[in-house]
Parts: structure tokens; sequence; C-alpha cells
């Protein structure tokens, strides 16, 4: 199983959830799979999709959902720290974890040498850290949402690969005001 | 205290209800009244450009975020201001002890000061610089601009301005 095809497995547990969409191929993925205005896609600051729902799940009651993935995460593992302090019962982290930097050409990331996310999350501080096969993922995920009275790192481990994919034609204010309406707060779309 | 007293209560009078901070010995005792206050969120982070991931996302929950760090913090978050706050056009206070300023006795702090200006005029960002008890009445009105015209802005405070708050 690929990104692609996790992406496709989980869409439906997303609908209703606010996600926070890693920049690149990931948010180009889910567009096209299904495109919703819940969905914030990253268009650059690779590395804060976690740092980014973990703001919103601790600003409004909403679950949120930050899909991030191996190469983001070994960019910003400062911020596992903050979500193992401070982060609330609406925020689970999906973590796909393919051991490579699948936007830019598939280079081998160190979760596919040394490096377990599990145990670095585990250290830093974080909850109900799981770590899941991509079959496992939908389950592990639907029962992190479910449960509202506990956040959830989960670290799905997939195959590398992509599929030919354009890049997410809206623009950035668009996307803003879209999910700010989903939420209520932009009243003027 | 009396001058990180003023700022905060400036910085709620603008809307601020959401703070983080990387901390600088300047920023102790307006950490300590964010700490024992009930109605703002604040907590501490590690880095500053994780900072500027958070309060992205406490700006689409409807907040109105601050981050409180050192001048070399802008140094840690250029790419996360550009392509996440100013790309998408959130608000954000950015409330900066402005290390390396006159009065400043480390040396070293010195190169960051030397061009945090220049930095914060190449990335647009407004600029707020306090170097006296009065400039600080402006902070408030300041705070508001950053919502009107959609942007992060940046409130300088000098060494000197902080260093006797005791």
């Amino acid at each position: 199983m690929n990104r692609f095809d996790l992406l496709n497995k989980i869409q439906n547990i997303l609908k209703d959830n606010l996600v926070i969409c890693n920049i690149g191929l990931p948010s180009q993925e889910l567009y096209k799979i299904n495109d919703q205005p819940n969905f914030f896609y990253m268009l650059g600051s690779m590395g804060l999709s976690s740092s980014i729902g973990l703001g919103l799940s601790l600003s409004q009651n909403k679950n949120v959902v930050s899909i991030d993935g191996d190469g983001s995460v070994l960019m910003n593992m400062n911020t596992l720290a903050t979500i193992g302090n401070r982060a609330p019962s609406n925020y689970t982290l999906l973590i796909i974890d393919n051991g490579s930097y699948g936007s830019t050409g598939d280079q081998r990331t160190f979760t596919d040498e040394n490096t377990s996310l599990k145990d670095v999350a585990i250290g830093a501080g974080c909850k109900n850290v799981v770590e899941c096969s991509g079959d496992e993922t939908v389950n592990e995920l639907s029962k992190a949402i479910d449960d509202q009275n506990n956040s959830y790192v989960i670290i799905s481990k997939i195959n590398s690969g992509n599929v030919k994919i354009d890049p997410i034609p809206l623009n950035p204010i668009t996307i803003r005001d879209r999910f700010r309406k989903f939420m209520g707060i932009v009243k003027y779309l | 205290m009396k001058i990180s007293k003023i700022i905060i209560d400036n910085l709620k009078k603008g809307g601020v209800d959401f703070y983080l901070s990387v901390p600088c010995k300047l920023l102790a005792n307006m950490i300590d009244i964010l700490e024992n206050d009930k109605d703002v969120y604040y907590s501490a982070v590690p880095r500053e450009e994780e900072g500027m991931g958070i309060c992205a996302g406490a700006y689409l929950g409807n907040k109105f975020p601050c981050i409180m760090m050192q001048n070399t913090g802008i140094g840690n978050s250029v790419n996360a201001i550009v392509s996440l706050l100013q790309l998408y056009q959130m608000p954000v206070v950015f409330l900066i002890s402005y290390r390396g300023t006159p009065g400043e006795p480390v040396g070293a702090q010195g190169g960051m000061a030397k061009i945090t200006e220049d930095i914060l005029q190449t990335l647009r960002i407004p600029m707020l610089h306090c170097s006296s008890e009065n400039d600080l009445e402006k902070i408030s009105t300041f705070s508001k601009h950053a919502k009107v015209v959609e942007s992060p802005v940046a409130i300088l405070c000098d060494f000197n301005l902080m260093k006797d708050d005791k």
C-alpha cells in the first residue's frame, strides 16, 4: 500500500473532521481523491502540519487530524514534545511513514534506517502512540477520532511510491476562507 | 513588572488571546503574568518556527495569536512566516525582545540585532519599535492593525526598556 491507496481508504473518516494536510504530494493526492472544504492544504512551510493542527485543536472543540509525513516530522521533531505536553483530546497526528521523501523523488529518510518515530514520540511524552500497517490505519484512525478523552499519534507504515498528479489549483486565500467557512467563522462566501 | 504588565494589557486590549513563547530573560515577567492569566491561552514552545505553525492553526480556529521571542527567533522562522503566515494572510503578533541593542551585555547578540530590522523590512512586516514607556500605548492599535491588514506584525522591545522591569 502506498500513500495514495491509504488516503483513498481513510477519506471517509476524514469527511467530518478538520484536516491539516502536508505540503506536496499528500495534499495533491487528497485533493484529487476527494476535495473538501474542511481540508486545509499546505502550500508551503514543510514540517508544520503537526504544529498547525495542534494550534487549531487548542483553539476550538472540533476534531482535528494532522496528516504528516516521516520526512516532515523529522524536520520539526521538537513539536512532538509540545504535542506530548499540550495536545488536547480532539487532536490526532497521523504520520504516513513511507521511509522516503516522496515529493522530492523518493530519497530515503532516516525512518528507513535507524530512526523510530514511535520511540521518538513516546520519548517526547506523547500519549496513545500507535504504530500500525496501512490496512490497520482505518481502524486505528477511527478509534482515535471517536475517543473524546485522548489525543493520539498514529504512525502508519506503508510503502513509498507516488501517483502522477498536478499541483493544487486553489489559491491560498480560497483554501483558508472555505476552511473557516466550514467552521462557521467566515460568513461571506 | 510595570513595563511587562503594560505590554500584556495592551496586547489584550488589541484582542490578542493566544500566546506562545520561546523564553528570554527580558520576557520572563510577561511569561509569569500570562501563566497566571485565566482569560487567555499561554504555552511555551521549544522553537519559534514551530510556534509560527501553532499560531497559524490558532488563527484558523478563530484566535488572535501572539508569539513572544528574541529577535533571533525571526531568523529561525523566515520560511514559515513567508510560506505560511503571509501566503495565507494570517494575522499574528510577534512580540520581540530586541537583544543586542544598546545596554546588552552579551556581545554575540549584536550580530542578529544588526540585521533584525532589515530582515523584517525585506519580509514587508510592519514594525513597532518600542524604546520608551511612552511607545507602549501604541501596542493595542498596532495589534488590531495586524487583523485589518491580515498580516503578521512585529513589536520590537529594546533591551534598555526591558532590563530594569523588575
